[in-house]
């Protein structure tokens, strides 16, 4: 939105608190959502989860087109919706809740860089494999893409939705990338993400930042996800203590609250 | 490593080795990792100029992209990451990508879609250095691809107007810069005291943004306040392209310099002239002023005239 609006909508936010009723869109779990988009609504739900605040996730076919810029997920607090993870971020900062509090300018810049990292890496990587890499794109995403929805409407949506991202790959220089290096590139992305790891619990050592939940939602959709080769979760795979960082992020904050296995 | 290395980029102007950011990324590795690099810069009669210029050939091989320049670079044992960490490594990748998502969209808009700079500096600059037929089409779409990757990786729903867009790169631009100062800090590189792949890319994107005169400067305004990046971009600039700089600026600046010579030269003589007269004086009070022998007339010595006859 635009600044004047922004500012405007932070006003508003910073005068209420959250409420019990706030609701998390996204598409359909079984059928329709993508690797892509289940990643960003699983770190938006880490993200929460780690503030402590409650949200109700409610899947609906439409929710791409619900969302106020586009992109899933979005969430519907108040009388405010508000989608992706950034402006999410910063709407509940504007609340009084805030994970990233404790650092200081230079670990600030750090957090920032490396969700930048992320998503230029890891998510475009992801998108490429879901929309330009043709085994997949046939097999799975024009079929699940336009699920809900009847004959023809299901092939031309997932048409236009795969010319738009070829579009955007060409604009950005990975028009021409092949798979094996785009898998490099991932490979590279999680290279630098263990070593900035290490050996702590989380990033930024003691206590989880948007970070954390960032790249938890992409790891996690990429471990449990099954496409039609291996090679993605693959890569990630060769790195246990990324593997160990998942697996504690979702025993202390998914399973711990009683929200039971995430499927 | 004894195949000669060529790179091929665009040329350099207002201080710079280069004026395009990616060629002055790998122009810059080159010079930190103390790669052999012969550069060739595009001028009026060189073909093949297509856009996806930088490019390193070498006797067998044709590099494309400053990353995979840089990649093939390391593999020939040109490392200028030698010295880092881990965790540093990573770093750098990350504040890579943070460079390419929120600086280089405002980079980008300021070089090619804002209008006037783009038809007062750039358009003219760029046509100036490609031969003819193509230097009418080729800068134009080098601006469409600007305009567009800036589209379509920033201007979704609810932006539909650019000036709205703007608005958004400019503040992410900003933001970035500001991160950036704040974790560069008072040391001279990024990692210490040795330039790295990091500095390079800093560099790459900074330099231009700094030293280009443009009509429209908002970011480059905002830049010049942080002094700490000025000050990184001009020490790179003196310690590692002063040798080569007298060959790869354009004329304009060699004239520059000879004036300057020109005009040292004509000030130390002229002290020298007034000590002489000064010391005649003294040893003959009563001999009439001597008569200076008249330079020959160019404009900087015309100047030096009048200043010879206001003096006693």
């Amino acid at each position: 939105m635009s600044l004047v609006a922004e500012a405007f909508v932070s006003q508003i936010a910073a005068a209420e608190p959250w409420p019990e009723n706030a609701t998390l869109y996204q598409q359909l779990k079984g059928e329709q959502i993508l690797l892509s988009d289940n990643a960003a609504s699983l770190a938006v739900q880490a993200f929460l989860q780690m503030c402590n605040l409650p949200i109700k996730v409610v899947c609906r076919a439409n929710a791409e087109y619900m969302s106020p810029s586009g992109k899933v997920p979005f969430i519907h607090v108040g009388n405010q919706v508000v989608s992706e993870l950034g402006p999410i971020v910063q709407f509940v900062k504007a609340k009084g809740h805030s994970l990233s509090d404790g650092l200081d300018e230079v670990q600030k810049a750090e957090m920032k860089a490396y969700m930048e990292l992320v998503n230029n890496m890891l998510l475009t990587a992801e998108l490429y494999l879901q929309w330009c890499d043709e085994a997949t794109v046939g097999e799975i995403t024009h079929a699940r893409y336009g699920s809900p929805y009847p004959w023809p409407l299901n092939h031309i949506l997932a048409y236009q939705k795969q010319w738009e991202i070829k579009r955007k790959m060409k604009a950005i220089g990975w028009g021409k990338k092949t798979l094996d290096q785009v898998l490099e590139d991932v490979d590279q992305c999680c290279q630098a993400l263990s070593q900035r790891l290490g050996t702590q619990p989380y990033f930024f050592n003691k206590q989880p930042t948007e970070l954390d939940a960032l790249v938890f939602g992409h790891l996690y959709t990429i471990l449990t996800t099954q496409l039609t080769n291996d090679e993605l979760s693959e890569k990630v795979k060769n790195y246990s203590n990324l593997l160990a960082f998942c697996r504690r992020i979702e025993q202390h904050y998914f399973e711990d609250r009683g929200k039971g296995r995430l499927s | 490593m004894a195949a000669p290395l060529e790179l091929s980029c665009w040329g350099g102007g207002w201080g710079l080795p280069s004026v395009h950011s990616e060629s002055l990324v790998v122009m810059a590795y080159a010079k930190f990792s103390g790669a052999p690099l012969k550069v060739n810069v595009i001028d009026n009669t060189w073909r093949g100029s297509r856009g996806d210029v930088p490019i390193l050939t070498t006797e067998d091989n044709v590099v494309s992209q400053p990353a995979k320049i840089l990649n093939f670079l390391r593999k020939q044992k040109y490392n200028a990451d030698y010295e880092l960490s881990a965790k540093q490594g990573a770093d750098t990748l990350a504040y890579i990508a943070l460079l390419e998502e929120k600086l280089l969209p405002a980079v980008l808009h300021t070089f090619w879609v804002e209008s006037d700079n783009y038809f007062t500096v750039t358009k003219p600059w760029f046509a100036s250095q490609i031969p003819f037929p193509l230097s009418l089409i080729l800068p134009g779409r080098m601006s469409r691809g600007a305009l567009n990757r800036i589209l379509l990786t920033r201007g979704q729903p609810p932006l539909y107007h650019l000036r709205e867009v703007e608005a958004q790169i400019y503040r992410d631009a900003k933001e970035c810069l500001n991160l950036l100062s704040n974790r560069l800090g008072t040391s001279q590189f990024f990692f210490g005291n040795t330039p790295s792949t990091l500095d390079a890319y800093v560099f790459g994107f900074l330099a231009p943004l700094y030293k280009v005169r443009f009509p429209k400067i908002q970011l480059q305004e905002h830049l010049k306040q942080l002094s700490n990046l000025c000050r990184f971009c001009d020490d790179i600039l003196s310690s590692y392209f002063r040798i080569s700089l007298g060959g790869i600026s354009p004329a304009g600046q060699d004239m520059v310099d000879a004036n300057l010579q020109k005009l040292t030269q004509l000030v130390n003589k002229e002290s020298n002239l007034i000590e002489k007269m000064d010391d005649n004086l003294r040893q003959s009070p009563q001999l009439p002023p001597r008569k200076l022998p008249t330079l020959k007339l160019t404009p900087a010595e015309e100047e030096n005239n009048s200043f010879q006859r206001l003096s006693p």
